[in-house]
């Protein structure tokens, strides 16, 4: 298009991108000759927003003492916390899954809480830790996905996405964020996980698990992983992987929520009651559980061949 | 975190119409952790008075078991069987004992009463952790779920339930109550005591 | 070794203390017991003593009791409310209880207010506070009626009228301007009621209703919920389940019926 028609027009990509710097007071004297590389100098050329802090002598501190319900159990601001939520990276895409219970405490505020945060249609964070700090930064993360494909006229590659979440929350290191994410999607690499948290820390791999019950989805999902799984395999790892977390952990639990993430974008596979995946399964014929599984056979109440073979 | 919340469960006790209820989770955690969904909490002292224990784990049993040698000495020497709220002055004085270095329990005592006549009357207490008697003639609860199943239970229960229209009462205010607390669940068990029966049901709750 | 005794010794028994206060190294705190929160008064009036209370017994924010008596006996015509820890104020006063009927036996005397006072401040005492118990002490014996506060660490006061706990501010509040010398039985119990009414509905630690106890040289007469101001109102509907509800995995039923068939043999007896 005529580049100065362009410049007027109230529709197209320009236009939206004009808006957007409206709207967040953006300095338009950054002209797109400044961005040279596909990757730009990213948006921090304005520095990060930032937020109005206690004015107290030490807010960090002040903050700590309280929201920390681990030190202090009857702090004032109790944080919701808990969860366990996963994403790995096998041969057909991504598959994100994770469960659906806040708690504060050890009251369970929630049992419907939405983990994944859909940032664009090939973008996806997983939500761990501070639940208000996962959803707020994640959806700023999706406004700036936008404007780098409005400036650059392509998609964001999830490497550059995680990277732009991670530096952020570096610059507000040690004022009591929390957050323990993985930003899953595709790209032009392919599929790619990221796993970002607050303290910094910003890791490429092909299979994580974050979260107070993360230990127990990863027993499962080590033993269940390869890199040639089905679609179908895949789907019901990341389901009996959160299930088995659920189950164990006091603080994860109620529903999994399951995302397949392919070349063409993310698709929400179901959302799955982690009691009902415990009594009668996904198929509604066989239960994970325990006791479902074994059919009351224990020690104490053996087959009846097994208790012959005993006499 | 608190000692009581280390190994999770929770306790409730109904009164009904020439009945009574006692009923519990059978989650045995640590801390965070589930350990065990067959822990049960509920021990028979006699016929007609059941105890809840809920607390921790480790005291559960040391007082189970020691409630049980009491109990036989009181039966020996009296020879007959304890009445409900005997056994409720009987737990009182066992934990008051341990004042300045109390057991981690807070017991709910469920039973039925001989009356001068012969017939029955619901009989339900709790104490707290060092014995203080809390004569109910409604409900009584105790646990990690404490407050939860104050509020259902002060919204579901009223008065002259029959047996069954009881089980659903209890069974209901406790599942409903324990799904809202991390500590409590993986399973529950009710027991309905009528004069002439006791009923026991494991209960189908949510495993998460 | 000689052979453990089946019996234990009386008093406290402090075998669990090094595990507790591990715990409580560790930074775990001992869990909070039922204390109530509490108003209770007394008042001296022409004949004797006006006792008040309310009844309500808290843990932390839950009321965990909303009608506990927390008048306890003493003997026949002496009387103690209790504030504080509700174990602690529970059994020092049963046990006092006790001494006071073992003194009286001995003695072969009616028991004196004064005698259970000494008696409790010097537990009390003994314990340093350990024992967090507040009374408000009550009775008519040969020598008058006596009315006395003591406090955990064994203090103790005699007043004409006192009051006790956390709504204690409220109650006092009436006292001093409605309290005269030689009033009535009526005013006096109006006085107390309207004291204790006070402390349950300013203070948030007291509620429910009121109980009272009038003692005088030749009657006591104990008032349980003498009034109720926060009774419930019936429920608008009903929210029972219908049968069935509930799923359960396993029923065991256990019959408590003993039946026995008894079955004749060989002849009968002879009853010609």
């Amino acid at each position: 298009m005529h580049a100065f028609a362009e410049r007027f027009s109230t529709n197209g990509a320009a236009a939206e991108l004009r808006r957007a710097k409206e709207i967040l007071g953006e300095d338009d004297d950054v002209s797109d000759v400044m961005w040279g590389s596909s990757g730009g100098f990213g948006s921090l050329v304005n520095g990060v927003p930032k937020f109005a802090v206690p004015s107290v002598p030490d807010p960090t501190s002040f903050l700590r003492m309280h929201t920390d319900d681990h030190a202090d159990p009857s702090c004032r601001i109790k944080i919701k916390h808990g969860t366990t939520t996963l994403a790995f990276r096998f041969k057909g895409g991504v598959i994100v899954a994770v469960d659906s219970r806040a708690t504060a405490g050890s009251y369970v505020a929630s049992g419907t809480v939405k983990k994944v945060i859909e940032i664009n249609p090939y973008l996806l964070g997983t939500m761990a830790g501070g639940a208000a700090d996962c959803q707020y930064w994640e959806t700023y993360l999706g406004i700036q996905c936008r404007l780098h494909e409005l400036r650059n006229r392509e998609r964001i590659s999830v490497a550059a996405a995680s990277k732009y979440l991670s530096n952020l929350v570096y610059s507000y290191k040690g004022m009591g964020l929390s957050m323990g994410t993985m930003i899953c999607g595709w790209d032009k690499t392919g599929p790619a996980i990221f796993y970002v948290d607050s303290d910094g820390t910003r890791l490429k791999g092909d299979l994580f698990s974050v979260g107070s019950g993360s230990t127990f989805a990863y027993g499962v999902l080590d033993q269940g992983y390869r890199w040639d799984l089905t679609d179908e395999e895949a789907q019901e790892l990341g389901r009996r992987s959160i299930y088995a977390a659920g189950h164990r952990d006091a603080f994860s639990g109620n529903t999994i929520n399951l995302y397949h993430v392919k070349e063409d974008g993310w698709k929400f596979i179901g959302n799955y009651d982690i009691s009902e995946m415990h009594y009668n399964g996904p198929g509604g014929a066989d239960g994970y559980g325990y006791d479902v599984r074994v059919q009351g056979r224990t020690s104490a109440n053996p087959p009846p061949e097994a208790a012959a073979a005993q006499a | 975190m608190s000692i009581m919340q280390y190994n999770g469960g929770s306790v409730i006790a109904m009164v009904g119409k020439d009945c009574v209820a006692i009923a519990s989770d059978l989650r045995l955690g640590s801390q965070a952790m589930g350990i065990s969904s067959h822990f049960e909490k509920i021990f028979p002292m006699t016929d007609r008075v059941y105890v809840g224990l809920p607390g921790l784990a480790t005291d559960v049993t040391t007082l189970h078991h020691q409630f049980r040698y009491r109990l036989n000495m009181y039966t020996i020497k009296e020879e007959r069987e304890i009445e409900p709220e005997t056994f409720a002055h009987l737990v009182s004085s066992t934990l008051y004992e341990k004042r300045f270095g109390p057991y981690f329990i807070e017991p709910v005592i469920a039973g039925l009463q001989k009356t001068a006549s012969g017939d029955f009357k619901p009989y339900i207490a709790a104490t707290d952790l060092i014995g203080c008697l809390n004569f109910a003639k409604d409900f009584v609860v105790a646990g990690t779920a404490s407050d939860k199943l104050f509020g259902v239970a002060e919204g579901l229960w009223e008065p002259d339930l029959e047996p069954e229209d009881l089980f659903e009462t209890i069974a209901q205010t406790l599942l409903n109550a324990v799904d809202r607390d991390a500590y409590s669940g993986w399973g529950a068990v009710v027991y309905v005591l009528t004069k002439d029966k006791v009923i026991k049901r494991e209960l189908k709750g949510r495993m998460d | 070794m000689a052979a453990a005794s089946v019996y234990t010794p009386a008093g406290f028994d402090f075998s669990n203390e090094v595990r507790n206060s591990f715990l409580t190294e560790r930074g775990i705190p001992l869990p909070k017991a039922t204390s109530t929160g509490t108003t209770i008064v007394g008042c001296l009036f022409k004949d004797g003593i006006v006792l008040g209370a309310d009844t309500r017994a808290t843990e932390g924010p839950i009321v965990a009791d909303k009608n506990c008596e927390k008048i306890h006996y003493i003997s026949e015509s002496i009387r103690c409310c209790g504030a504080g820890t509700a174990a602690d104020t529970e059994f020092t006063t049963a046990l006092i209880s006790s001494n006071i009927e073992l003194h009286a036996l001995t003695t072969g005397r009616k028991p004196r207010v004064v005698t259970a006072m000494t008696m409790l401040k010097q537990m009390l005492f003994q314990y340093q506070g350990q024992i967090g118990a507040a009374l408000v002490l009550g009775g008519v014996d040969a020598t008058g009626p006596h009315l006395f506060t003591i406090h955990p660490h064994g203090s103790t006061d005699k007043l004409p009228y006192v009051t006790m706990g956390s709504g204690s501010l409220a109650a006092m509040a009436v006292f001093e301007n409605g309290w005269r010398p030689n009033m009535e039985r009526a005013e006096a119990l109006e006085l107390v009621t309207a004291a204790v009414s006070a402390g349950i509905f300013n203070d948030l630690g007291s509620g429910s209703n009121v109980d009272a106890c009038v003692i005088t040289a030749t009657h006591t007469e104990m008032l349980r919920n003498f009034v109720k101001p926060n009774e419930r109102v019936q429920k608008e509907r009903s929210y029972t389940f219908r049968r069935g509800t509930t799923k359960f995995k396993k029923e065991d039923i256990r019959s408590l019926v003993v039946s026995e068939d008894v079955i004749h043999t060989g002849e009968a007896m002879d009853t010609s």
